[in-house]
């Protein structure tokens, strides 16, 4: 009936000290109880609005006892709100935790810090009706977005008509800001600080002035600096921190950013020198990339076509050097699972046997070239797998996982040992990229794709301590050849047992088990470790 | 019906209230006539008659057939034609309060409840804040008790509501013969009846707001005579008179000022006259022709309203004081919807959510905060402005805060929370107003406090000086408002009517008036010199909390709890449009300085301009086609996240703004 029940009139009337209280007393109360509570606590709100305030305090229920000449509640008024606690054996009597305080305690505590002193800062809301975007002001593109759904929303007429000033003037602070920021990515000499100011360009408010400065910023910087790697690397970095941005409107700029954005994934050439690892400076780019179409490919809807093209345009290019090719590769890869599938394995058989003389050690002698070459179908063995990956995933999976398959990826480990050492002597110069990027599945760092698919890892680390005295020792000339020819003699022996049991139970599958094959074909048994090792032992 | 059923009816309805002589007779006569026809009304044949008995005899107190009669009234009005359903929905509200205390009254304190809560869905929209007060009523005591709920007892409420729909309802009433529900309209609501098509849904906003006895003595006091006219000899008319020179001091201003205009430029921050001028200067260089153009003809306007006598004995102005405002004047810029002023804010750090209320004085050089710590303090943003920029030249400063030092004045006197905090037209008083029930005033000049003004009886709310000075009236939490002079302890004038606490108060610009808005939901305009209430403004949902004059004096605005700002006529006291757009309390409100546009602060962390100016000309020439919803909101300025407590547009239209800023709730 009213919502203080009869019971805690009675247990508040025990704690003044009547006992015999009737419940018909307590019942005739209750109401009255809370008409009072109710009567004050409008009260208090009267006194909450006049203290300009839409938020209730105890000063507001003090002020509203006041204004009833009620004596007010004596006592300490606590900072933190009130923290009830359970009565144990009770299910529905609570108290008020009152922890008792000892005196030492109080005495020898610290002062506190005196709290800072009012004041009043100034600055201009609006100068002749524009508002300035200075950090004083709300950003504008924060606010624009609850003013959609506020509750009263006129048809007539914008609520909202923000315009920028024609004039854009910058305030000293953020000219300062961006000198700031300008020669910690061009000095390239201090990474720390150089990481803190990318945090900051993530997150601070208010930057939104700068960003037409910053695109050309950068615009210029890619076009001057493609020799200089690291200053390419650091302005990657910005551009994800503006990116990341919330506060900050980018969209309009984009198409000042994309160029130099694609430049850096397909470029011939990034940076001058041997050892600039320009593929890290690619794989970050085309994430760059992923990340830009994924945010504005709804509300800019030609980004992603447009940006496909290109890069098809680009891998499809005979002419084109492997690097962009390379490029091209991962930013489709980022892209997608469906990209890669509508417009890589499209173009996969023809583009392999472009690149099979690369690979061919007989015929490539220029080391570098064919090095590039097998950077280029690891990319693309990549980005093919991870395809299929998604694509089995959507699979009936069958969780009976062949006893025999353990023993089976342990004599393929041992089988194929002499082969990754090949690999590592290779790219003695750009390992752990190269681990990186055919590692998938988080193996701690296996160097060819074979040793992913193997159930345990604990062979891996002595491998690998071992092999770099062997690795540069054995670092000469031939070492490519022997690998490649070690490698067919692999893949084929292995091939040949597994074969005929994969194709018979493939046979039946759809076209993703046909795509299988079909990347089987091309690939040997290295596209292997991209099967989940569930739909592996539906294989096996 | 049996006849002798209707006969033991009348038989028990007569026991039951105590006519016992009558049922005594009725008994015999029965039998001396043997059921044959005993008076000369036949009310075994009058099919009304007998409905009417039948309702008597069902058992008075069953406390379902007010949830079962209303339920069906519901259902009937939510389901009949759109064109008079908005009528027909309007008789809901009423009758479900009264069948709600009806209920209470009879002591079904479980039925009423469950009524109200199954049912009060329909009207939250509208009347929540009722409805928040009429829930805790429980016991009959409560309705004795509670202002608000005794006057909807004891008034009735009118609707207006056009023929047909007036017939619909009756028909309905008699066939399903609800004579419960028939009962507490009849008792409760007045029925308008006009005849024609039914009213636009939206249009009438009074029809809906319940104020207790308002409406009668609203409508009567309605019908007396104001005048709204500005005074006669006003300053804008001495301006006018010396419209000659205007062009001329222009001239000459804006040349001496054209060198100043590059330093301070730099100096952006330091408002105050200077930053007015900046602005005036730019403004000026862009369309001098076009201003001036608009000056004649707002001068033309002014000249042709009417013109009033001063009721008060009014203050006599210093020569500078009054050549400084002069200047100001000559110096105003116009606005309009195509030109926007430029907006100031002063943000409060710190506060420590201490400050309740902050008042900006004419020329933005002064603000002052109220705070629940019962201090004052009050900033001086020209030496503020100064000290930033030549903190290094000034060595021996006193007041800069630089080495530690506050840099404002701290007024300590109050003994409670201070409420309000005004500045005197010149900025020379600070007049200030508290839960300690008194007034203060304070010299800014000498930074003490003058005077202490004794006489409310509760919290006074708000303190404003007449726009002359000398004059200022309160208002409180006792109910009244109060007119007092500088120099006298009591108050001259004391004004009782409304039925909650009055929250804030405003002067008209002829000073002969002042306008209360309080928590009754209602705003009135008081005659200063007679102390009588001449206008009754009806229409908030919820407690009026900013109010404003225009300039011309015929108008007035009024913003509320809800985010809703009406506009009023003074003449006719009804609402010329209300101007929806904030969404939370709109704290202050303030007019341009020649009336084109009105400046609102809320709650929700906006500034909003509205253009007022092309709306009143318009309705003019659309009163005809009776739509009238021409104001617009011209500019939202969002703050980061600072409440807008106090707005002020400069003699020059320069606009001013404070709040304290608050942490983001998230």
């Amino acid at each position: 009936m009213s919502i203080v029940p009869k019971e805690t009139i009675e247990v508040i009337a025990q704690s003044i000290g009547i006992t015999n209280l009737s419940p018909e007393a307590a019942l005739m109360l209750a109401p009255d109880v809370e008409y009072r509570v109710r009567e004050i606590m409008q009260e208090a709100i009267k006194c909450m609005r006049h203290s300009k305030r839409t938020t209730l305090t105890a000063s507001d229920v003090d002020g509203a006892l006041n204004l009833r000449n009620l004596e007010p509640i004596y006592g300490f008024g606590s900072g933190g709100p009130i923290r009830f606690r359970k009565a144990i054996g009770h299910r529905d009597l609570f108290y008020t935790d009152d922890r008792e305080v000892d005196f030492k305690d109080v005495i020898e505590a610290p002062l506190p810090k005196a709290p800072l002193d009012t004041e009043i800062v100034c600055h201009w809301l609006a100068i002749e009706g524009v508002q300035p975007a200075i950090p004083e002001n709300a950003p504008l593109e924060v606010i624009r977005a609850p003013a959609e759904n506020q509750i009263y929303q006129q048809k007539d007429g914008p609520l909202i008509d923000i315009r920028l000033p024609v004039k854009h003037v910058l305030s000293k602070e953020l000219q300062l800001y961006f000198q700031k920021i300008a020669e910690l990515t061009l000095s390239k000499s201090n990474p720390s600080l150089f990481k803190e100011a990318l945090v900051s360009l993530a997150s601070d408010s208010g930057l939104h002035p700068l960003v037409p400065y910053f695109t050309n910023f950068i615009a210029d910087e890619v076009s001057r600096g493609l020799n200089d790697f690291l200053l390419l690397f650091n302005l990657m970095h910005v551009v994800r921190s503006l990116l990341q941005n919330p506060h900050i409107h980018i969209e309009p700029y984009l198409h000042q950013l994309m160029p130099s954005v694609v430049t850096c994934l397909v470029s011939r050439k990034l940076g001058n020198r041997f050892a600039d690892n320009h593929w890290d400076l690619r794989d970050f780019t085309a994430n760059l990339v992923a990340l830009i179409c994924k945010r504005f490919g709804n509300t800019y809807i030609t980004l992603q076509s447009r940006l496909t093209k290109t890069l098809v345009n680009a891998l499809l290019d005979p002419k084109k050097a492997l690097t962009q090719h390379y490029g091209a590769i991962q930013g489709l890869a980022a892209l997608g699972h469906n990209v890669v599938r509508l417009l890589v394995l499209s173009n996969l058989e023809p583009y392999l046997s472009l690149l099979e003389p690369e690979l061919d050690a007989e015929k490539q002698k220029n080391q570098m070239k064919s090095y590039e070459a097998w950077r280029v179908y690891g990319a693309i063995l990549r980005a093919a797998g991870l395809c299929i990956h998604d694509r089995l995933k959507i699979f009936p999976t069958l969780p009976s996982p062949s006893p025999s398959f353990p023993s089976k990826g342990k004599g393929k480990v041992i089988s194929t040992e002499p082969n990754k050492r090949k690999l590592g002597v290779d790219s003695s110069e750009n390992r752990s990229p190269h681990k990186r990027l055919i590692a998938t599945d988080g193996s701690d760092g296996g160097p060819s794709p074979m040793q992913v698919d193997r159930p345990t890892g604990d062979a891996n680390p002595p491998q690998n301590s071992v092999r770099p005295s062997s690795s540069e020792q054995a670092s000469d000339g031939n070492a490519p050849e022997s690998r490649n020819a070690k490698e067919k003699d692999d893949s084929k022996g292995r091939a040949i047992t597994r074969k005929a049991i994969l194709d018979q139970i493939w046979k039946d599958d759809l076209d993703s088990g046909r795509l299988l094959v079909k990347l089987h074909q091309l690939y040997g048994d290295r596209i292997l470790p991209f099967i989940p090792s569930t739909e592996m032992s539906l294989f096996l | 019906m049996d006849p002798e059923q209707v006969d033991e009816f009348v038989m028990g309805y007569l026991k039951k209230k105590g006519f016992n002589s009558a049922a005594k007779h009725l008994q015999e006569s029965l039998h001396n006539n043997n059921g044959s026809t005993f008076s000369s009304i036949d009310y075994h044949n009058d099919p009304e008659l007998n409905k009417l008995i039948r309702s008597f005899s069902q058992s008075e107190n069953d406390p379902s057939r007010y949830r079962e009669g209303y339920s069906k009234l519901r259902s009937w009005g939510y389901n009949s034609l759109d064109l008079y359903k908005h009528e027909l929905v309007r008789v809901m509200y009423p009758v479900f309060i009264h069948c709600y205390m009806d209920l209470v009254g009879k002591g079904h304190t479980q039925e009423a409840r469950s009524f109200f809560n199954s049912f009060r869905k329909d009207h939250e929209m509208v009347h929540l804040r009722d409805l928040q007060k009429l829930g805790g009523v429980l016991a009959p005591s409560h309705l004795q008790e509670m202002e608000f709920a005794r006057s909807l007892r004891q008034s009735k409420i009118n609707i207006k509501i056009c023929q047909y729909s007036y017939d619909l309802l009756l028909q309905y009433l008699h066939r399903t013969e609800s004579t419960l529900m028939l009962g507490i309209i009849n008792e409760h609501i007045n029925f308008q009846v006009y005849s024609g098509q039914p009213n636009s849904a939206s249009d009438d906003i009074e029809a809906v707001t319940i104020v207790g006895s308002f409406h009668e003595t609203a409508d009567h006091v309605n019908q007396k005579e104001i005048h709204w006219g500005l005074l006669e000899d006003s300053l804008e008319d001495r301006l006018e008179k010396t419209g000659g020179l205007l062009s001329d001091s222009e001239k000459g201003q804006g040349e001496s000022k054209a060198g100043d205009m590059d330093d301070s430029k730099k100096r952006s921050a330091e408002i105050g006259k200077q930053g007015s001028s900046i602005k005036k200067l730019k403004k000026d260089k862009a369309g001098t022709a076009t201003t001036k153009v608009a000056r004649q003809e707002t001068s033309t306007v002014l000249s042709s309203m009417p013109r009033v006598k001063p009721e008060l004995a009014m203050p006599v102005m210093s020569a500078d004081v009054e050549e400084s405002i002069l200047e100001d004047l000559r110096n105003r810029v116009q606005l309009s919807s195509i030109a926007m002023p430029s907006v100031s804010f002063y943000t409060f750090v710190n506060t420590h959510n201490g400050l309740n209320s902050s008042s900006i004085s004419h020329d933005g050089s002064l603000v002052a905060g109220g705070f629940s710590d019962s201090s004052i303090k009050v900033w001086d943003m020209a030496k503020i402005g100064q000290a930033g920029s030549c903190a290094l030249q000034d060595e021996n400063n006193q007041t800069v805060g630089l080495n530690g030092r506050r840099n404002y004045t701290l007024l300590v006197g109050h003994s409670g929370p201070v409420y309000s905090a005004t500045f005197s037209p010149p900025g020379d008083y600070v007049l200030s107003s508290s839960a300690d029930t008194t007034i203060r005033l304070w010299s800014t000049k000498l930074n003490a406090n003058l005077v202490c003004y004794k006489g409310h009886n509760h919290t006074v709310w708000d303190a404003q000086f007449s726009p002359f000075g000398h004059y200022f009236a309160s208002c409180s939490h006792d109910r009244t408002a109060r007119i007092w002079s500088m120099d006298r302890m009591q108050p001259l004038r004391m004004m009782a009517g409304h039925l909650s606490d009055v929250d804030c108060v405003q002067w008209h610009p002829n000073c002969n008036y002042i306008a209360t808005g309080s928590s009754d939901k209602t705003v009135r305009l008081w005659d200063v010199q007679t102390g009588e209430c001449v206008r009754i403004f009806i229409g908030h949902r919820s407690m009026v909390l900013s109010l404003a004059m225009s300039p011309d004096g015929r108008y007035m605005a009024s913003g509320d709890e809800d985010g809703t700002i009406m506009m009023w006529d003074l003449s006719t006291a009804r609402c010329i449009t209300p101007l929806m757009g904030h969404n939370s309390c709109v704290w202050t409100l303030s007019y341009s300085g020649e009336g084109s546009l009105l400046a609102s602060g809320s709650a929700d962390c906006t500034v909003k301009l509205w253009d007022v100016s092309s709306s009143t000309k318009l309705t003019k020439a659309e009163e005809k086609n009776g739509n009238s919803n021409r104001l617009r909101s011209l500019r939202t300025f969002p703050t980061k996240s600072t409440p807008v407590h106090a707005l002020r547009f400069s003699r020059r239209n320069l606009l001013f703004a404070a709040g304290a800023i608050s942490k983001p709730s998230s």
